[in-house]
C-alpha cells in the first residue's frame, strides 16, 4: 500500500485527555503556545514524510556507506599524508561538534515529548534517532586517531571542558536547545540553524574536505546532512503557525538565533575555510559559501514565509568581511588556548588570495600580520604569544574587537556597554547587547574573563588559566607548519627592515621588552596599590583585553602596562608617547589611576599621542 | 533565477541520474548545475519535480523514492515528497 494512503491516518493517532488536565500533560513553560490557539496545531504538516520502515532502510544504508568508506580508507596512509592545516579543521570540528549532537539528542526528545501535535512528535522522535547516530559517529570517526594525535581526544573532551570557544558554544547552543520552550525549539534548532548554517559546516566544507583528500571525513559530515535535511523540516511547519498567530514572535526568535550562529559560525567554519584549507584545495571563500548557502538559500526560505531579513542584516553581511578574519587572528595569536593546530595562512600566495577575496583584509589585518611575521622572522617567538586574555562579549562570548575591525569606521573595535543592576556588562556589538537586554533570562552565562576576575580560576595567570580551560601542555595549539609561511618575507624584511620587528622601539614605543609578563594578579603586596582590572583598547588593535593596573600608578604607567600586549606584537613602535581615554575625556599622564577615576572593569582607550 | 529551487546532491554514482531525471521532468525550465565536487547544486526556478519513474529509467534499476533522502544532504525551497514525486517549491513574496 503506498504510503500517502495511510500515512495521514496512522500520524495523526492522538489521545483525548480526561484523566488529567491539558496544561499537566502540556505546560506552557515547556510547550510554549504563546498566543496560539490549542486547535491551530491540528494543521501542523511536515513537508518531508517518512514511515518507521523508511526511515530504518534508509538510515542503515547511510550507515553502511559512512563506515564502509572509513574501514576501506584506514589501512591507507591518506591521513599521514593529509595537510597539517587541515587537520585541524577536523581537530576543530570534532570538538566543538560532536557532543552538541548529543545535545540535540535531547532538544528533539524534548520536541518528540511536548510538541503540539502528533505528526511533530513522531518526526521529533526520529530527529532523536538522528542525532544519536551523529554524536556517535562523530566521536568514533576521531577515536581511532587518538593514538596519532592527542588532540583527536578533544573530539570527546572538548565539551567537557571550560575552553572558551566551548563555553561560547555552549551558551549559544543551550540557549537554541535546553532552555527554550519546545515552540521556540523548533523555530531555533531545526529552522534557523540546521536550514541556515550546518550547511555551510556540513555540506559546504565537505567541498574542501574531498579537494583536501580527506575522503572519509567528507562522506560523514555530508551523510549526516542527510538526516538533518529531513528533520530540519520540523521548521517550517511550526513557523508556519507561529507566523499566522504571533509573526512578531517568529521574526525575534529567528532574528536573535541568526545572529547567534553567524558569530559562532564565524569562528567554527570561518577560520579553517580561509586559512587552514590549503590554498589550491579552497573551492570558495568562507564569505562565498556563506553567500550561496545562508545569504541566497536562507534569506529565500524566510521570504517565502512571510518574514524579513534580521534588522541587522547589512551589519551581517559586512561581517562576513571581517568577523572570521578578526577571530582567526586571535585564535592563532592565542593558540595556546585551543586543541588544535591553528595555520596562520598569511604567506606571500595566501596574502594574495585574501587580497583577491577582501579587498580590504590588507588595510585593516596586514599591518598587524606584519608585525607578527616580523617577530617570527627574528625569532621573537615570545612576542606571538599571549600574557592576557581578550575580553569576552557577554552574550556571544567571542572576543570584543571581533565583530570589527581596525581602520573600519563604519564596525570599529570597541566595545559595547550595557549599565544593568549596577553592573556594567560588555559586547562585541550592538546586537549582541539588545538580544542579551531582551532574553538575559535564557542567556546569561559568565564570561572566562567574569570568571578568571571572580577568583574562579587559580592560580590567575596565563598557565593557570590553560589549566582550567583543561588544556594540558601535549595538546595546546601551536603554529600548524612550524611557521613556515612566515619565511619568505625574511629576506625582504632584512633588506628594508620593516616596522614591527622587535628591536625597532623607543624608551616609551616599545614597552614589551621591559615589562615583565603580566598575567592577571588579584593583589599587590600591602602599600603598592591596589590592582584595578580594566577593559583596554590600543589603538588600531584588533581586540579588547583585560589589563591589570594599580590605582597608584599614573595614567602613563598604566598605559605602559596596556602598551606591553601590544605594542611591538601585533602594532608597531613609534616614537612617541600615550594618549590615555576613559569616559569621554583625555587624562593627564601624570595622575594617578585613582585619581583620574578609572574602576574595576571600565574602558580604557590608549592610543599614540601625536 | 529569481527564486531558485530544488536539491543539492552529495558525492555519488547516482548524482548524474538523478539530474538526468530532473531534467526530463522540467521539460523547457531553465534548470543549473553547479558541481563543487563534494555536492552538485540543481535549481529551477521557483518550481522544479523529479519523478521516481524518470529516476529508474536514467539509473536502469529500481528506486525507491525515500532512497533520495540518503542522497540529498540539502536542498532550496519547500519540498513536497510523496512515493512518486518529489517537488520543490518556492512561494510567497519575492
Amino acid at each position: 500500500m503506498a504510503r500517502e494512503t495511510w500515512y495521514d491516518i496512522a500520524r495523526d493517532v492522538d489521545w483525548e485527555l480526561s484523566y488529567v488536565d491539558y496544561e499537566a500533560v502540556f505546560p506552557e513553560w515547556m510547550c510554549g503556545q504563546g498566543k496560539v490557539p490549542r486547535e491551530a496545531w491540528a494543521k501542523w504538516d511536515e513537508p518531508y514524510k517518512v514511515t518507521y520502515p523508511e526511515y530504518v532502510a534508509t538510515q542503515r544504508e547511510k550507515e553502511t556507506g559512512a563506515y564502509s568508506v572509513k574501514a576501506a580508507l584506514r589501512k591507507s596512509r591518506i591521513f599521514d599524508q593529509l595537510d597539517e592545516g587541515w587537520k585541524s579543521v577536523v581537530k576543530e570540528h570534532f570538538g566543538a561538534v560532536a557532543l552538541v549532537e548529543d545535545l540535540a539528542v535531547y532538544a528533539e526528545l524534548r520536541m518528540a515529548r511536548f510538541g503540539l501535535s502528533p505528526a511533530w512528535r513522531n518526526m521529533a522522535t526520529f530527529g532523536a534517532l538522528d542525532e544519536t547516530r551523529h554524536a556517535q559517529i562523530s566521536l568514533y570517526f576521531p577515536h581511532e586517531l587518538v593514538g596519532k594525535d592527542p588532540q583527536y581526544d578533544w573530539a570527546h573532551k572538548a565539551y567537557q571542558t571550560n575552553q572558551w570557544g566551548i563555553i561560547a558554544a555552549r551558551a549559544a547552543f543551550d540557549g537554541m536547545m535546553i532552555n527554550p520552550n519546545v515552540v521556540d525549539v523548533a523555530v531555533q534548532l531545526p529552522f534557523t540553524l540546521e536550514t541556515g548554517f550546518t550547511n555551510v559546516q556540513f555540506v559546504a566544507l565537505a567541498a574542501d574536505a574531498l579537494e583536501s583528500g580527506d575522503v572519509s571525513f567528507a562522506n560523514m559530515i555530508s551523510s549526516i546532512q542527510t538526516d538533518e535535511a529531513r528533520h530540519s523540516q520540523q521548521g517550517g511547519p511550526t513557523l508556519e503557525i507561529l507566523v499566522e498567530h504571533d509573526p512578531r514572535r517568529a521574526q525575534w526568535i529567528i532574528d536573535k538565533t541568526f545572529w547567534v550562529s553567524a558569530r559562532l559560525f564565524s569562528i567554527l567554519t570561518g577560520p579553517g575555510m580561509d586559512y587552514y584549507t590549503p590554498l589550491p584545495m579552497r573551492q570558495q571563500s568562507y564569505k562565498e559559501f556563506i553567500q550561496e548557502w545562508v545569504a541566497g538559500q536562507f534569506l529565500d526560505q524566510l521570504r517565502a514565509y512571510g518574514l524579513k531579513e534580521p534588522w541587522y542584516w547589512d551589519e551581517f553581511m559586512a561581517g562576513l568581511d571581517t568577523w572570521h578574519h578578526a577571530l582567526h587572528l586571535g585564535v592563532w595569536y592565542w593558540r595556546p588556548t585551543v586543541w588544535w593546530k591553528p595555520q596562520g595562512g598569511v604567506s606571500p600566495q595566501e596574502r594574495e588570495w585574501l587580497r583577491e577575496k577582501y579587498p580590504q583584509w590588507e588595510e585593516q589585518f596586514g599591518p598587524i600580520w606584519d608585525v607578527i611575521i616580523g617577530n617570527i622572522n627574528a625569532g621573537r617567538i615570545d612576542l606571538t604569544l599571549p600574557q592576557t586574555l581578550p575580553w569576552l562579549c557577554n552574550l556571544c562570548h567571542l572576543p570584543i574587537g571581533t565583530a570589527g575591525a581596525p581602520r573600519n569606521e563604519k564596525f570599529p573595535v570597541r566595545s559595547y556597554p550595557l549599565d544593568y543592576n549596577g553592573y556594567t556588562y560588555y559586547f562585541c556589538s550592538r546586537p549582541c547587547r539588545q538580544i542579551w537586554w531582551e532574553d538575559r533570562d535564557t542567556l546569561y552565562d559568565p564570561t572566562v574573563i567574569e570568571r578568571l576576575l571572580g577568583g574562579e580560576v587559580q592560580p590567575p595567570t596565563v598557565e593557570g588559566v590553560l589549566n582550567w580551560m583543561g588544556l594540558t601542555p601535549e595538546v595546546r595549539g601551536d603554529d600548524a607548519y612550524g611557521y613556515r609561511w612566515a619565511r619568505p618575507y625574511a629576506a625582504h624584511q632584512r633588506a628594508g627592515e620593516e616596522s614591527g620587528t622587535p628591536d625597532g622601539g623607543t624608551e616609551t614605543g616599545n614597552p614589551a621588552a621591559q615589562t615583565p609578563a603580566q598575567a592577571p594578579e588579584p593583589a599587590g603586596p600591602a602599600g603598592q596599590g591596589r590592582p584595578v582590572p580594566v577593559n583596554a583598547m590600543f589603538e588600531n588593535d584588533f581586540v579588547a583585553q583585560l589589563v591589570v593596573v594599580l590605582d597608584t600608578d599614573t595614567v602613563d604607567e598604566a598605559a605602559r602596562k596596556v602598551a606591553a600586549h601590544v605594542v611591538a606584537r601585533r602594532v608597531p613602535p613609534r616614537d612617541a608617547g600615550f594618549i590615555v581615554r576613559h569616559d569621554g575625556r583625555v587624562l593627564p599622564g601624570d595622575s594617578t589611576v585613582a585619581e583620574s577615576g578609572i574602576s574595576a572593569l571600565d574602558v580604557v582607550n590608549v592610543g599614540w599621542a601625536e | 533565477m529569481s527564486r531558485p529551487v530544488g536539491p543539492v546532491l552529495r558525492m555519488s554514482d547516482d548524482v548524474d541520474a538523478i539530474v538526468a531525471a530532473i531534467m526530463d521532468d522540467n521539460p523547457g525550465q531553465e534548470i543549473t548545475v553547479v558541481d563543487r565536487g563534494a555536492y552538485t547544486r540543481v535549481s529551477g526556478d521557483g518550481d522544479l519535480r523529479v519523478t521516481r519513474t524518470s529516476i529508474e529509467r536514467h539509473l536502469g534499476r529500481a528506486f525507491e523514492m525515500r532512497q533520495l533522502e540518503g542522497l540529498m544532504p540539502s536542498f532550496a525551497g519547500r519540498i513536497d515528497m510523496t512515493s512518486e514525486e518529489v517537488r520543490w517549491q518556492l512561494k510567497g513574496p519575492a
